[in-house]
């Protein structure tokens, strides 16, 4: 056999496998018509001529030189870089009219997190680990990946109150709504909720972002591609922190430590992803730990979009006293 | 000419067109995500000088991807290129008896070359240039089109040379 030969046939013949099937998407020049709108919107700010704005251009450069952040103590364009790219989140975080929608997997199996205003609504799902659910809840590991349990707010008698869900066993109860909303910068609550695991924070998804950014405790780390999109990285410092007393004892842990990192898109400063992860230790129990990725749309606010952050009770479903008895 | 002009003229372009641009793009890359951020990437320059482009567009597109592939490679850090490599070598093959054909092979290890012999390799067996028509592509020497091909191949041989075929053997399905 005539290696030479072959290696040159072989991997012309190799070429046309791998790429067999391969069928370029509809619309690649309006993408890139729109990346090129994009481009311009971020080179205009960075025109505007003001030493912050400067740092957001030299963000990008260190991205562009390696991509990983520099371990020096941080310098003073460096600080400025995070405090603009941060500035311009909570932005846009504060003055978006969108539907957020977040798809989440992870340790903690898959869900979907909506949310507009004071509505919002969050979904969990079987998943692979699971499956069909039995009425007791139990899993059969059986079947496809199937709705578990929905809590949020829902409409009922007229107005907008608090609803829990559970699709296994077809109950349903109701509750005031009670807000989640952080108080503070450095919120525990809302470095918790980053991190996972999947309990949303309700309604408030922008001001958890924000009262997070706010701590101060965050680094741009970086650019990442995601979907098309060079992303701002924005990553937190990991905390640790005491678990409140009821979540401990159900857990048997004393500590939960945890961390996240925020995915920016640089043309509108809206989060694109989110990841977290979390460990609990402490405790008799053995060291637990899990992530999560979360990937986020920003949809319009039309009338089909604004009620998918509303829980829709399903007819027959039978109401309950509480979650507790579901 | 506006831009929506533009935009719908490049459409047409595209048309008979994008696939193979987007199949090597994927060569170059090793994936479909990278290749078609790549293709897309080529495909904002091209617009950007679509108005005042003389000569064949296809030309600047090809000589844009390639360009930009060795490119984007070097600014690559490691983890990102360890990344790509996992993800090629973890792919799941169409069927089992693909997994132990050399041929699969050499293209996954395609990747493990450096970005310019890659890009040489893509242009003289997957376009089929001759060596004066990818140093047109890549705007180089002849003389360094021939070395980077020279050493890429003697590369891929010596992977091939070590590389064993999986056995078929294992779990059928059924």
């Amino acid at each position: 056999m005539d290696m030479k030969t072959d290696v040159e046939e072989l991997l012309r013949d190799g070429m046309g496998r791998f790429t067999e099937g391969v069928r370029a998407p509809a619309g690649l020049a309006s993408t890139a018509a729109r990346l090129r709108r994009r481009r311009r919107t971020i080179r205009a700010a960075v025109a505007c001529g003001t030493a912050a704005v400067t740092a957001a251009a030299a963000v990008a450069t260190v991205t562009a030189a390696g991509g990983s952040a520099s371990r020096a103590p941080a310098t003073v364009t460096q600080t400025h870089e995070v405090a603009y790219v941060v500035n311009r989140v909570k932005a846009a975080l504060t003055t978006e009219n969108l539907v957020f929608q977040g798809k989440t997997t992870g340790t903690y199996g898959p869900s979907t997190t909506w949310a507009y205003g004071h509505r919002w609504r969050w979904e969990e799902f079987t998943g692979k680990a699971c499956r069909h659910a039995l009425p007791s809840g139990d899993c059969t590991h059986r079947g496809g990946s199937e709705r578990y349990l929905a809590t949020g707010t829902a409409r009922a008698g007229g107005k907008l109150t608090g609803a829990y869900v559970t699709y296994y066993n077809h109950e349903y109860s109701l509750s005031p709504i009670t807000t989640t909303l952080p108080t503070s910068a450095c919120s525990r609550t809302a470095r918790l909720e980053m991190s996972g695991p999947g309990v949303t924070p309700g309604a408030h998804w922008a001001d958890f972002i924000n009262a997070t950014l706010a701590c101060g405790a965050a680094k741009v780390t970086g650019h990442v591609w995601i979907k098309g999109v060079q992303t701002i990285q924005i990553t937190g410092k990991p905390i640790t922190v005491r678990l409140p007393p009821g979540e401990a004892k159900a857990v048997r842990e004393k500590w939960a430590r945890d961390g996240w990192t925020l995915y920016v898109d640089p043309a509108t400063y809206l989060p694109v992803r989110i990841t977290g992860w979390n460990a609990t230790f402490g405790g008799p129990a053995s060291r637990t730990s899990g992530s999560e990725v979360m990937d986020v749309q920003w949809l319009k606010p039309t009338a089909a979009n604004i009620a998918k952050a509303t829980i829709t009770i399903p007819p027959g479903f039978r109401q309950v006293a509480s979650p507790a008895t579901q | 000419m506006t831009n929506d002009r533009a935009v719908a003229e490049l459409e047409e372009f595209l048309a008979e067109r994008a696939d193979r641009l987007l199949r090597t793009a994927v060569l170059l890359t090793g994936s479909r995500e990278a290749g078609q951020d790549l293709l897309q990437t080529a495909l904002e320059r091209l617009l950007r000088h679509w108005r005042t482009l003389s000569g064949d567009p296809e030309g600047y597109l090809r000589r844009t991807l390639y360009n930009l592939a060795a490119d984007g490679f070097r600014r690559q850090g490691r983890l990102q290129r360890k990344l790509l490599l996992l993800r090629t070598d973890t792919r799941p093959p169409p069927d089992v008896t693909a997994q132990v054909d050399l041929r699969d092979a050499l293209v996954r290890m395609l990747v493990q070359l450096p970005p310019r012999q890659r890009a040489v390799l893509v242009l003289r067996y997957w376009e089929q240039l001759s060596e004066a028509e990818t140093a047109a592509v890549l705007g180089w020497p002849e003389g360094t089109v021939k070395s980077a091909a020279s050493r890429g191949l003697r590369r891929l041989r010596e992977l091939a040379e070590g590389w064993q075929p999986t056995e078929l053997h294992g779990t059928k399905r059924g």
